[in-house]
């Protein structure tokens, strides 16, 4: 039924204005420039830091034989997490029929698209050989986890980018037309991009199916990717990593990072792109929802993953719980679970606070508090080795990062805004045809009432 | 935090006075010596033990790469632990103390001796003294010696032990002995120690699945536990008293930490199949994109042709 709608006026009609909001930001301006040539030169200057690893070794972080798994692991279990959130709203919230998430959706998949591709890349900056990279390729073993976190990751990056793609290729062909005033070869990417696409009937069809086949695909993939990621710990025997629920503990944080990592996407394009017409209040309400539900499943599996050790209090575990709970990393511990998740919690319940502003401000803690969980789960289990070493000088057993680490660590964070600065920029942030086809529904069922 | 700190001083305390405490030997075994004199054979014999039982924590011999531990175990080479005399060595390997394990069971004499003869060799003021007369004090003057057999019909072995001076043998009566069976790591003790009868015999009986070689060989060494009064006599005989075992490598079959050739099949099947099936819906989707450009194509072309 719908399907017929885009030959109608009213479709063309909608089409027009709302493409007319969106395609206001798709330009290459000052300020773009500006921006990423601060984000260029903030680059170089990290990468520096890269140069000086690539020289003098691993030596030059904070990781030692006791603690091998740094910020880098750290930062890069983050950033799968993070890139989760795509998979969440497109697939499990579009596949129930949720309709609120049609604005949102392409926005997660920008965050997917770019926390995924850099997470590959934050394995690489942990790896003291970055040259021997391709011998897992050569020499891989199929047993090893590290083989199958390389494969999914590649796997979800790519159906990712097709999931970011595809709802595209209709907006590419609007706007290839309405793009004057822009450089000659953005348009010649849109002419190329939008593969020949001319509304018809026949191609909206296709597109349905290889959507829907992609949004299938990418949920057994999803939970594959971060589940290998958590199987990363989990595979080895060491106090604190050995759980049998990290597949899932892993997962629902996923969730979690990444959902307030689109909510603060959401609030800056809405403001800095003036697009307070399409992300509006009810979706910032509905996705304050979405982070307080996760947020509640995430609590639930940290109570689990922390009482049933803490019950039984084996030798090894037990070193390990009293680190976090009263120990070196208490602060961090107790900082990050009651500001990163109970009171979020308990806030987001408010319905004032799920107005855009104050959800921004719990997002960014919560979204910080995401890294410093990882780092949590990462870290302090390195520090009680089954073999205890003696007389050996404090930091090779206390790992502290170091500022040539904490460099390459921002490079990561750099390259990633980096990516969602350019598809958002470059490409319509908001997809163009399906809320002109959800106005004009909406519309023709008001006139037929 | 006040208990920590009385714990940690308490432990301090506790190591500095072993580190303090000189290591007392017995004056009645400070004079043993060995029975044979040291030379290429008992020095290379004495490396190989010393790789085996000593290094991963004295480290190599004049290297001074000894483990890190409370109290330091020490470099052999150096003066502190060569200004012990041999029967002081031959002690504190034999008993151990605190973190240094007790090796009496693990080696036989003839091997410790045969370390500190590899020991011995990093010292080059050492002089070898040997004790002159291997005889025992209960049976002066003959010469104590030793046969082994397997009897396969009950399983057991037997040692049988008699003094021999001059033309005369009389069977050694009474006398405590131990039966061993060498492993890579070590002696594998045989049953408990036995006395001999009125016929000098004692009689073993071997345990089930006493692993041999692949020919079911094990080399078994009998001695006497009270070498004091018998004598260091002891006898080495290969017998055909155990199981024909032919090891299999580790590596040799699937195994999860074997290489990718030789992965479990499940796990091989259950990646390929996850990769296929991924691969193949992506396939499907990049159709699906190519479906698009021709339907557009198609629609351009007849719009051109109009």
């Amino acid at each position: 039924m719908a399907r017929s709608l885009y030959n109608t006026d009213l479709y063309r009609e909608k089409l027009e204005s709302v493409s007319a909001d969106v395609l206001r930001n798709v330009r290459i301006n000052k300020g773009f420039l500006v921006w990423m040539g601060i984000l260029t030169i903030s680059l170089a200057a990290c990468l520096y830091a890269y140069t000086i690893q690539l020289q003098k070794g691993l030596g030059v972080t904070g990781l030692r034989d006791a603690t091998s798994w740094g910020m880098y692991i750290a930062t890069f279990v983050f950033f799968v997490a993070t890139s989760l959130i795509g998979m969440l709203i497109s697939s499990v919230l579009g596949l129930s029929g949720t309709k609120w998430i049609k604005p949102i959706t392409r926005i997660a998949e920008i965050i997917a698209v770019a926390f995924a591709a850099v997470a590959g890349l934050v394995i690489i900056s942990d790896m003291g050989r970055p040259d021997r990279f391709p011998y897992l390729f050569l020499y891989g073993r199929i047993q090893s986890p590290i083989l199958w976190d390389v494969t999914v990751v590649t796997t979800y990056l790519f159906v990712s980018l097709m999931l970011w793609f595809i709802p595209l290729i209709p907006d590419l062909a609007i706007s290839k037309s309405r793009l004057e005033g822009r450089p000659g070869f953005l348009i010649k990417i849109y002419e190329i991009l939008s593969v020949k696409w001319v509304n018809h009937d026949r191609q909206f069809q296709i597109m349905h199916q290889a959507m829907r086949i992609l949004l299938i695909l990418i949920v057994p993939l999803a939970f594959a990717i971060h589940t290998v990621t958590s199987w990363l710990f989990a595979v080895t025997p060491r106090a604190g990593w050995d759980s049998t629920i990290f597949g899932p503990y892993f997962i629902s944080g996923a969730f979690v990072s990444g959902t307030a990592a689109v909510i603060i996407a959401m609030y800056f394009f809405r403001e800095n792109y003036k697009l307070q017409k399409y992300l509006t209040d009810f979706h910032f309400e509905k996705i304050g929802r979405v982070l307080a539900l996760v947020s509640i499943i995430y609590i639930y599996f940290n109570i689990n993953e922390f009482i049933v050790p803490g019950y039984k209090l084996k030798t090894h575990e037990a070193i390990h719980l009293k680190e976090l709970f009263t120990g070196h990393y208490a602060w961090l511990f107790w900082g990050v679970q009651l500001a990163g998740l109970v009171i979020p919690v308990a806030l987001l319940l408010i319905k004032r606070m799920r107005k855009p502003l104050p959800l921004l401000l719990i997002s960014i803690v919560v979204f910080a508090a995401s890294w410093f969980k990882r780092y949590l789960i990462v870290v302090p289990v390195q520090g009680h080795p089954y073999l205890p070493i003696q007389n050996v000088p404090v930091e090779w057993m206390v790992y502290k990062p170091t500022i040539i680490e904490t460099s390459v660590t921002m490079a990561s964070m750099i390259l990633v805004l980096m990516i969602i600065t350019i598809l958002s920029k470059l490409f319509p942030v908001v997809p163009i045809w399906e809320i002109a086809e959800e106005e004009a529904t909406v519309n023709e069922e008001i006139e037929h009432k | 935090m006040r208990s920590i700190i009385l714990i940690l001083t308490f432990l301090h305390l506790v190591f500095q006075s072993i580190q303090g405490q000189e290591w007392k030997v017995p004056d009645d075994k400070k004079g043993r010596l060995s029975t044979f004199a040291f030379d290429d054979n008992t020095r290379m014999a004495g490396q190989k033990l010393y790789t085996l039982n000593c290094m991963s924590c004295h480290g190599t011999p004049g290297k001074s790469n000894y483990l890190n531990l409370v109290p330091a175990p020490g470099d052999p080479a150096t003066e502190k632990i060569q200004r012990n005399n041999d029967g002081e060595i031959f002690y504190k390997i034999s008993v151990g103390r605190g973190q240094m394990p007790s090796f009496r069971s693990v080696l036989t004499s003839d091997e410790v001796w045969n370390i500190i003869s590899y020991l011995r060799s990093f010292n080059k003021l050492y002089r070898q003294q040997v004790k002159s007369v291997i005889s025992s004090t209960a049976y002066p003057g003959s010469t104590i010696n030793m046969f082994i057999e397997h009897i396969s019909s009950d399983t057991s072995i037997v040692v049988t032990a008699y003094a021999e001076k001059e033309s005369s043998r009389v069977p050694v009566t009474e006398a405590g002995i131990k039966l061993y069976v060498h492993r890579t790591f070590g002696h594998q003790v045989v049953d408990e120690e036995k006395v001999t009868d009125k016929s000098g015999r004692a009689v073993f009986r071997i345990p089930e699945k006493m692993h041999g070689d692949s020919d079911g060989n094990i080399l078994v060494s009998a001695r006497f536990s009270d070498e004091d009064v018998f004598g260091t006599s002891s006898k080495d005989t290969v017998l055909a008293a155990g199981i024909k075992t032919i090891p299999v490598s580790l590596v040799a079959e699937r195994a999860m930490w074997n290489n990718v050739r030789k992965a479990p099949i499940w796990i091989l099947l259950t990646y390929c199949l996850g990769v296929i099936v991924a691969l193949s819906f992506i396939v499907l989707v990049m159709v699906k994109i190519r479906d698009i450009y021709i339907v557009g194509k198609y629609l351009e072309n007849k719009a051109s042709e109009n």
